[in-house]
């Protein structure tokens, strides 16, 4: 099982003291064997003196043996820890140190090589299993030739290493404890502004939208979370405003033909009428039902939008061919005003849409255009491709324009930039919103572009399809 | 099982008691046979005992539901046509109640007219529509010529005016609403509201050719629900 703190402080903590720890362990180690080695070049140095001295203090002995001795009677002593072994080249032991006593130093004889051109001291390990430190050397008692070994127990050498690892290891708990603390303070300071943004997020609530988080310091890497948690908070609010207008606007909606209703059936019931009355009051009333039964449909058709519950069956379409059709359907509008639609365009410009409601969708722009244009106008209908990736869809009326307050809004639900006049001519004021899904929905876009007093031009940009002709657009004006 | 085999016998399978009635009403207003079931158990006991000649089903049935009704129906082989009614105009919906092998559907708020044109389409079906001559009063319409005189005068009509105005004499005496000649003459699956003022002005080209040099008015607006082509008023 694997243990988990619950907080990041904690966890930041221990990640810290289990880093530091083992930095401080392999610091404590190479520094242990750096100080091993640098402790055996002393002693490999003294121990390759103590093999000249002892080398000055060989005598030979009458009986063909050999003795130490020295001018100093201090020195003739052997030192504590020394031992010291003198071999013919033959195998026969010359000399051993008391201290000794039967062990041997090298194992048994010298090797025929052994001592030779100053060889490195070595380890080796008496019989007892003590560790020792190995000097051979070759070496000339008046012509007798010997191999003398001196050796040294390594004690010293492992004692003096031991008190430094007693400092190390003394002081390890102590610099990973405070080590610890440290790290938990500087993680508490640094998670701080965490904490407090936390508790300032908590209580921005639904309807608390408008508040936002104060950032310290929009550069470090908390204010930029900071900002991209604002953000998001405005973006919400947008969408919740959007929402509640929405709801208010539809309500509204609703309520009109609702009243409508109520107040006609009122009024009627008041006192008796003919049936040619009752008559004209039930119509009445079912108008304002279709007008329901249409902003019902408009409104599950946007819904069904939103959650994206529609399947587009997309073919390959000439895109002026289904403006052309489109236009037969309202050109009778126009006629009534005596205005002209015109339709410029390459007919070989092909989009893969779904036909039915990219039709609503031009349906649309073209009876908005009649709408607000004025008799006698025309309204022009442009289609272009723009390069091989999309063709332009521009509807281009000479109306009074939009003013530029109410141009970022036009294809929002129910927005209507003359109130009275819309309802009066039975829009939803839902029109332009699925226009502009219809557009969206096929990977295309729609924008505005209007002037007061100058027309406005609706622009269409839809994907080109893969397989549409090469050939440009020759119908453009521009 | 019933005499008098000129009186249709359609059968209302509607919870929503108002609806249930104004359906009831406005059916035997038009001649037929009504049994209204206010619930699906109801319904799934009389289709089981009684023969109709149509089944009309609301989908959101207390009890039994819409569906499993139909499917019982079709599993003992009834060959009764089933128009639906459903408020759910989804699509899988309506594929759901034509798998289980409905007939035709109507999706809530429906106009009473589409009702009754669709049920009359259902009782015909499998026989020929009669030959009427498409006539009303002194109008008349050659469809194959594609030529429409009143009163001997032949009238200029365009091929929009033309399909409308034979839309409307061939269901002379009914009322039609706006959604069936969005469907029928404009074939629009959709009604939008751009469709209703062209509607209107056509209707009203119309009246000029048809109507305007004579006494006698033929087109007639309904308000609040369609036209209507018919001789008196």
């Amino acid at each position: 099982m694997r243990f988990r703190p619950r907080n990041v402080r904690s966890r930041l903590t221990l990640w810290y003291v289990f880093v530091l720890a083992s930095l401080l362990a392999l610091y404590a180690g190479v520094a242990s064997l750096f100080l091993f080695l640098s402790l055996r070049e002393d002693f490999d140095q003294n121990l390759l003196e103590d093999v000249e001295t002892v080398e000055g203090m060989l005598a030979k002995e009458p009986n063909g043996g050999v003795s130490l001795h020295s001018h100093h009677p201090s020195a003739a002593e052997p030192r504590i820890g020394q031992f010291i072994e003198v071999w013919s080249p033959q195998g026969s032991l010359l000399y051993r140190s008391p201290a000794l006593q039967d062990k041997t130093l090298g194992g048994g004889p010298p090797g025929p090589e052994e001592g030779l051109h100053d060889p490195p001291p070595s380890t080796s390990r008496l019989p007892n299993g003590n560790r020792v430190r190995l000097a051979s050397s070759v070496y000339h008692v008046e012509d007798q030739r010997v191999v003398l070994r001196v050796a040294y127990g390594e004690d010293r050498l492992w004692r003096e290493l031991g008190e430094f690892g007693e400092v190390l290891v003394l002081g390890f708990p102590i610099a990973v404890l405070l080590a610890g603390f440290g790290g938990y303070a500087l993680a508490r300071k640094a998670l701080a502004p965490i904490d407090s943004m936390a508790t300032q997020a908590a209580k921005i609530s639904a309807e608390r939208l408008g508040e936002r988080l104060t950032i310290e310091n929009p550069e470090d890497e908390l204010g930029k979370l900071g900002a991209v948690f604002n953000d998001t908070l405005a973006r919400l609010q947008a969408a919740f405003d959007q929402l509640r207008r929405f709801t208010a606007d539809a309500s509204h909606e609703l309520r009109t033909p609702l009243t409508a209703m109520r107040s006609v059936g009122e009024v009627a019931l008041q006192d008796q009428r003919s049936p040619v009355e009752y008559r004209d009051v039930i119509g009445s009333m079912l108008e304002e039902v279709d007008r329901l039964t249409r902003l019902s449909e408009s409104l599950l058709a946007l819904s069904r939008a939103d959650t994206g519950h529609v399947q587009l069956q997309r073919e390959d379409i000439s895109i002026v061919l289904l403006a052309k059709e489109a236009s037969s359907v309202v050109e009778v509008l126009a006629e009534e005003k005596r205005q002209r639609i015109e339709i410029e365009g390459d007919a070989d410009l092909l989009v893969s849409v779904d036909r039915l409601i990219l039709r609503q969708a031009i349906l649309n722009l073209l009876d908005n255009a009649i709408k607000y244009s004025p008799p006698e106008s025309r309204i022009l209908v442009r289609i272009q491709g723009e390069g091989d990736k999309r063709v332009f869809f521009d509807v281009v009326d000479q109306g009074a324009g939009i003013p530029s307050e109410h141009q970022p809004y036009v294809f929002d639900r129910f927005y209507r930039v003359d109130k009275a006049r819309t309802r009066e001519w039975g829009g939803t004021g839902l029109g332009l919103s699925i226009t502009r899904w219809a557009v969206e929905a096929q990977g295309g876009n729609i924008t505005l572009e209007s002037e007061e007093g100058h027309g406005s031009t609706f622009r269409i940009s839809l994907p080109r399809a893969k397989y549409s002709s090469t050939s440009q657009s020759k119908g453009g004006s521009q | 099982m019933h005499e008098g085999k000129s009186q249709l016998r359609i059968l209302v399978v509607e919870d929503e008691a108002k609806v249930a009635r104004a359906l009831g009403e406005g059916l035997e207003r038009e001649k037929y046979d009504v049994v209204v079931a206010p619930t699906g158990e109801d319904g799934f006991f009389l289709v089981n005992a009684e023969e109709f000649d149509l089944v009309i089903l609301d989908l959101m049935l207390p009890g039994h539901d819409g569906l499993q009704v139909l499917a019982t129906l079709r599993k003992r082989g009834l060959q009764t046509p089933v128009l639906i009614l459903t408020a759910r105009d989804a699509v899988e919906d309506r594929v759901a109640g034509l798998d289980k092998g409905a007939d035709d559907y109507l999706v809530k708020p429906f106009a009473f007219p589409e009702l009754l044109a669709r049920v009359r389409a259902l009782l015909r079906r499998g026989r020929p529509e009669p030959s009427q001559p498409l006539r009303l009063a002194d109008l008349e319409m050659d469809v194959i010529a594609r030529k429409a005189k009143r009163a001997g005068h032949p009238l200029e009509l365009t091929a929009r005016e033309f399909e409308l105005l034979e839309y409307l004499l061939r269901h002379k005496e009914q009322i039609v609403s706006r959604e069936m000649l969005a469907r029928s003459v404009w074939k629009e699956t959709a009604r939008a509201t751009p469709l209703d003022n062209v509607m209107d002005v056509h209707i009203n080209r119309l009246r000029r050719k048809v109507d305007e040099p004579f006494d006698r008015k033929l087109i007639h607006t309904v308000r609040g629900v369609g036209f209507v082509l018919r001789e008196e008023e």
